[in-house]
């Protein structure tokens, strides 16, 4: 097959791991933006969310919610129900984890901070993988029939239409919620000029209370739905993508979560695509070529604002 | 009633202290204006009466009330505003934002307070989608200080709301303050460059070395020689 006949499904496998990318973006992204430091624990909040997901699958099955497929998907509502409370979980764990270590380290240097988020990354997913083992495991094992769209040319399976459906909904949702509610509002403001914010009475514990809690919580489902793309889970899960996440969010304007979500699509289809013309192999230096690229000619990323 | 007292005031920051005791009443619709070469402690003074920076020693009251430790969320609620001398709006957010997020800690609906804010400030009506980043210095200035007055407060603080601007429209905001003062709101101001400013206020202060130096009404300070010479440039 010539490689431009190959170009429309690299594209579509391109826009699925994109939204993956975006959704853990968006997290790094609003990090960034509100305290000031880059948290390479972001992809092991991702692995976290993912585990904690598939531990409460059996507990689902046990209330009695049952394990069927929904339509042509691989999984069922047991499996919504679980990434929704794995959501809530993970939050929990990651705003712990901010008032026990990062709280104490607010007024610290960034890259102490930075240096921080590494030791978290670490003793995370040794943690995850103390608790769940080193070896693959997978949410479903049903087999699923790609839907041919000859007219594009490209084949996708319902579970890569659900990702996709997933990320533009909560792209959605992120942007009324920063648009229109008032805990939006705060979180623009504070990551705007965090002390004016504050003049205007607004607290900012509360808004990285929320950051925490968004980042984590779009965190989990991008690494669900990567457990649901890859058929398994690792406790690298999050790890693996971390070099294409922080590409995504330098590239979009890092601080700008509406520039991590065009930066995941970017990063996502261009790694994709970049297997037409070079080796599978060379995948993961794709990103990093962007992100170098990106910092030389613009650091500010595609939607970043020029200071 | 004294709308504000502060009374030996020591802050600053860190372990360097800016502050050394410093004291400043503001009775009940004065407009009071503190003056000082810069480098005196004016802004210091400013963001330890908003419990921005704590202050080591000494007391702040606002009405009845002691508010020496409170937190700026809690001076909101209580009707006192703050326009800081720099970084004083959202760059990224439009007018209507910036001014929705001074009433950031009201429940009710803002609209009668946005027609307020405008009425003051006619120029920023036409202009409640642009962000505030892309406007030119004095309208900057004017979404600052119709920022704070979204709150309805009953004392304005206002860091060299003229420094950056053009003669023109520093007499325009001059103009703005004693309209504002008009409506019952008390004024602090601090300016580096205050004639105009002691004119239209009810007393003054000169702040130099983090200490007290001269206090009177507004016009006896502007007539005093020692002090036109020493801070009002001759
Ligand atoms: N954020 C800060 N950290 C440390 N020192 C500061 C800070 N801001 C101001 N200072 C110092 O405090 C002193 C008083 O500054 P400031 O209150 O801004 O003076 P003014 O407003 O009267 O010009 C100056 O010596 C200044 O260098
Ligand atoms: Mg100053």
């Amino acid at each position: 097959m010539d490689v431009l006949s190959r170009i429309p499904q690299l594209l579509t496998y391109g826009l699925i791991s994109g939204c993956i990318l975006s959704l853990g973006g968006i997290g790094v992204s609003l990090t960034y933006s509100i305290l000031g430091f880059s948290n390479f624990a972001h992809g092991d909040f991702m692995a976290l969310g993912a585990y904690i997901a598939l531990a409460l699958l059996p507990a689902i099955a046990w209330l009695g919610i049952p394990a069927a497929s929904l339509g042509p998907l691989s999984f069922g509502w047991d499996w919504i129900l679980a990434v929704l409370l794995a959501a809530m979980l993970s939050s929990a764990c990651v705003v712990l984890l901010d008032r026990l270590l990062f709280r104490q380290l607010r007024s610290a240097h960034r890259i102490t901070l930075m240096i921080s988020t590494v030791g978290v990354a670490l003793a995370l997913r040794n943690l995850i993988q103390f608790i769940w083992g080193p070896q693959p495991q997978t949410y479903a094992s049903a087999i699923q029939k790609a839907i041919r769209i000859e007219r594009l040319g490209i084949r996708i399976k319902p579970d890569q239409i659900f990702i996709i459906l997933v990320a533009l909904t909560l792209a959605t949702a992120l942007h009324l919620f920063l648009r229109y509610t008032k805990i939006g509002k705060a979180m623009r403001a504070t990551s705007d000029n965090p002390s004016l914010a504050r003049v205007c009475g607004i607290k900012t514990e509360r808004v990285i209370l929320w950051t925490w809690i968004i980042g984590a919580s779009l965190a989990t489902v991008a690494g669900a739905l990567a457990g649901i793309e890859n058929k398994f889970i690792t406790p690298e899960l999050g790890w693996q993508m971390l070099l294409s996440i922080f590409a995504a969010v330098i590239l979009g304007g890092i601080g700008n979560p509406y520039g991590a979500i065009v930066g995941g699509l970017v990063v996502g289809i261009s790694e994709e695509v970049s297997t037409a013309f070079i080796s599978t192999g060379y995948k993961p230096a794709v990103a990093f070529v962007i992100l170098i690229l990106m910092l030389l000619i613009r650091p500010t990323g595609l939607l970043g604002r020029k200071s | 009633m004294s709308r504000l007292t502060a009374s030996g005031l020591v802050s600053g920051y860190e372990d360097m202290m800016i502050l050394h005791g410093v004291s400043v009443i503001v009775e009940d619709g004065e407009i009071v204006t503190i003056i000082g070469p810069n480098g005196a402690g004016k802004s210091t003074l400013m963001k330890t009466l908003f419990g921005l920076l704590p202050a080591i020693e000494g007391s702040i009251r606002f009405g009845d009330l002691d508010t020496t430790a409170l937190p700026p969320d809690r001076l909101v609620r209580l009707g006192f505003a703050y326009v800081p001398q720099v970084a004083n709006v959202f760059p990224s957010l439009t007018v209507r934002e910036n001014l929705e997020l001074g009433g950031f800690v009201l429940r009710e609906n803002l609209s009668r307070r946005f027609d307020r804010v405008f009425d003051l400030f006619p120029a920023l009506r036409t202009r409640k989608r642009t962000r505030v980043g892309n406007m030119s210095g004095g309208e900057r200035q004017m979404v600052a200080m119709g920022r704070a007055l979204m709150l309805d407060p009953r004392l304005l603080m206002l860091d060299e709301p003229t420094a950056a601007l053009a003669p023109n429209l520093a007499a325009e905001i001059f103009e703005q303050i004693m309209a504002i003062n008009e409506r019952g709101i008390s004024v602090l101001i601090v300016e580096q460059n205050a004639k105009e400013s002691l004119r239209l206020s009810d007393r003054g202060y000169v702040l130099a070395g983090g200490c007290n130096r001269f206090d009177g009404a507004g016009m006896e300070l502007l007539e005093n020689e020692d002090i036109g010479k020493l801070y009002l440039g001759g």
